[in-house]
């Protein structure tokens, strides 16, 4: 298995993954936090949209999936807020659209065309260097911005409307998530793919939410569990010669469940007041 | 121009902080609350009852800047409300009504507490020493010092209670505003948060706004009730709000104040 090692495809999957994992972990900590999974789920397809319409155009697919990304986590945020619509609703609107005109744009294509499918499914182990680099600039600019704003998003998470009542501009630090939801998506779209990588996203926080009741452990807990889980999750694939992407989920699925088991949560037995 | 920052032990006065003139409140085609015109003081107890739907959180929303007046004016710290700035708000220490926030959500006491200074900290400033040594200190003015690392959901419901009032007092408030603190909770600890609260607004000088169905609870402690009903039924010291006709037409029902209780008697002329 070390020789794997010497290659340079995979010191770079492993580096991707290692920089999608941390990042999926790390925002999922505010999306599972302040119920955003859905919302982000309907991004990622909205985001194969946008490299699928790029692909039929020729324009650069990136560049469309953070459009289409955006647009999608902006108009689920103005819905949420506005109140007259659940949110579960229009998201599942705007995820099936998304899907169904990324489907027309794939049918549209004269060719089939493997890289696209490569967005659908993702393919770790075919990272390009380049590609290496606007995972690394994006990853820079996602967790910069947690790391400014962590006390704002924590306590937006905790409870929005306390938040913005005790002078957090609460709203802005909001659109501020879904806008980092939305790049964390796209960033991961090429290494696990739009229908797994929102697991990245889910798991390790949800896993971490089992073992903890501080805010700040439960921060480390996801970001190590998603690193830990996606570089694994790379080597078994290789080892094994399976699916990265599935591989990555399926790793994580199983920590999931050893948490779960675990769980401090499940014995939990309240102090008497006094 | 908006008044200066005010210290946290602040003396009872007669300054008001707080003023409605001819304030209506709502969405279009539904009003919440009617030409208010009421002041608040520095250093005032006061206790805000009426029946369900009677515009008590639309009050709250209003004075936390939340909600703008669609007509007349609203005043706070001298600030139109929609001039309110967040180190404004700060001032303002909030006990949101209970189920709103999430009990079993992963965190400590100690890092509840502290998101109370966050607003009045700013942007890009990261929590320090003296941070945190407020946060101790608004912990140990509810009782909650030794529960520091104490997970919130692990706490009863009148503990969980205490750890919000600390968070509303981390804020180093000058007001403190208190939506319905008691619901839920048995008599004994109800009891014990609403003196807490008086022990507050004596201790630290803080003007209370306490919204309550618990007309008793409160009756004898605070400095005065207001009344409200969509509109403001009346307002003043306690035993010139709480009479029977005012009661009467405002909750429908012949609600008796005796010496030591209110209570209602729905044929309460069928006893006399």
């Amino acid at each position: 298995m070390l020789d794997l090692l010497t290659y340079d495809f995979m010191q770079r999957s492993l580096l991707a993954a290692a920089m999608v994992g941390g990042l999926c972990s790390l925002v999922g900590v505010f999306v599972v936090l302040r119920g955003l999974a859905f919302v982000g789920a309907g991004t990622a397809h909205a985001a194969f949209a946008g490299v699928a319409l790029a692909y039929l155009m020729g324009w650069p697919p990136l560049l469309l999936a953070i459009l289409f990304g955006l647009v999608t986590v902006w108009i689920s945020g103005w819905v949420e807020e506005k109140g007259t619509m659940k949110l579960d609703v229009s998201i599942g609107i705007l995820y099936t659209t998304t899907m169904a005109l990324a489907i027309l744009f794939i049918g549209l294509m004269k060719a089939y065309n493997a890289e696209v499918y490569g967005y659908l499914f993702g393919n770790v182990l075919s990272v390009t260097p380049e590609e290496l680099r606007i995972i690394g600039g994006l990853a820079i600019v996602v967790v910069g911005s947690i790391v400014l704003f962590s006390k704002e998003l924590y306590f937006i998470a905790f409870d929005q409307e306390m938040a913005e009542a005790s002078g957090v501009p609460a709203r802005r630090i909001f659109f501020l998530l879904l806008t980092l939801v939305a790049l964390t998506v796209v960033v991961s779209l090429k290494t696990v793919g739009a229908i797994l990588v929102f697991a990245m996203v889910l798991i390790p926080a949800s896993t971490a939410y089992q073992l903890t009741h501080s805010l700040s452990t439960l921060t480390w807990y996801s970001l190590i569990i998603g690193v830990v889980c996606s570089v694994s999750g790379v080597l078994l694939s290789a080892v094994l010669d399976i699916p990265s992407g599935p591989a990555i989920v399926l790793l994580s699925t199983l920590v999931f469940f050893f948490s779960i088991i675990l769980s401090p949560k499940r014995l939990r037995q309240p102090i008497p007041a006094h | 121009m908006c008044a200066e920052r005010m210290p946290f032990h602040v003396s009872a006065s007669s300054q008001p902080i707080i003023r409605f003139d001819h304030a209506s409140f709502g969405f279009p085609g539904v009003v919440a609350l009617k030409d208010l015109t009421l002041t608040i003081a520095a250093g005032e107890f006061v206790g805000v009852i009426g029946p369900n739907g009677s515009g008590k959180t639309t009050l709250c929303k209003a004075v936390l800047g939340l909600m703008a007046p669609v007509e007349g004016h609203l005043h706070i710290f001298d600030c139109a409300c929609d001039e309110l700035r967040c180190h404004h708000r700060a001032k303002i220490g909030y006990l949101p009504q209970k189920g709103v926030v999430d009990r079993n959500f992963p965190v400590t006491v100690l890092e509840t507490v502290m998101m109370g200074r966050y607003g009045a900290m700013g942007l890009f400033r990261r929590p320090g020493k003296s941070d945190r040594s407020i946060a101790m200190e608004s912990l140990a003015h509810v009782g909650m010092e030794r529960h520091k690392d104490s997970a919130l959901g692990h706490l009863s419901g009148g503990q969980q209670q205490r750890v919000f009032i600390a968070r509303a007092l981390a804020q180093q408030p000058q007001v403190l505003l208190l939506d319905e603190p008691t619901t839920g909770l048995d008599i004994t600890t109800q009891h014990n948060v609403i003196e807490l609260i008086q022990h507050l607004h004596q201790e630290l000088g803080l003007t209370v706004l306490l919204v309550t169905h618990d007309i008793n609870m409160i009756r004898t402690r605070v400095d005065r009730l207001v009344l409200l009903k969509t509109r403001l039924y009346a307002a003043g010291p306690p035993a010139d709000v709480l009479k029977a006709e005012i009661l009467r037409e405002v909750y429908g029902k012949d609600l008796v104040i005796t010496e030591n209780d209110l209570i209602i008697v729905e044929d309460y002329h069928h006893h006399h």
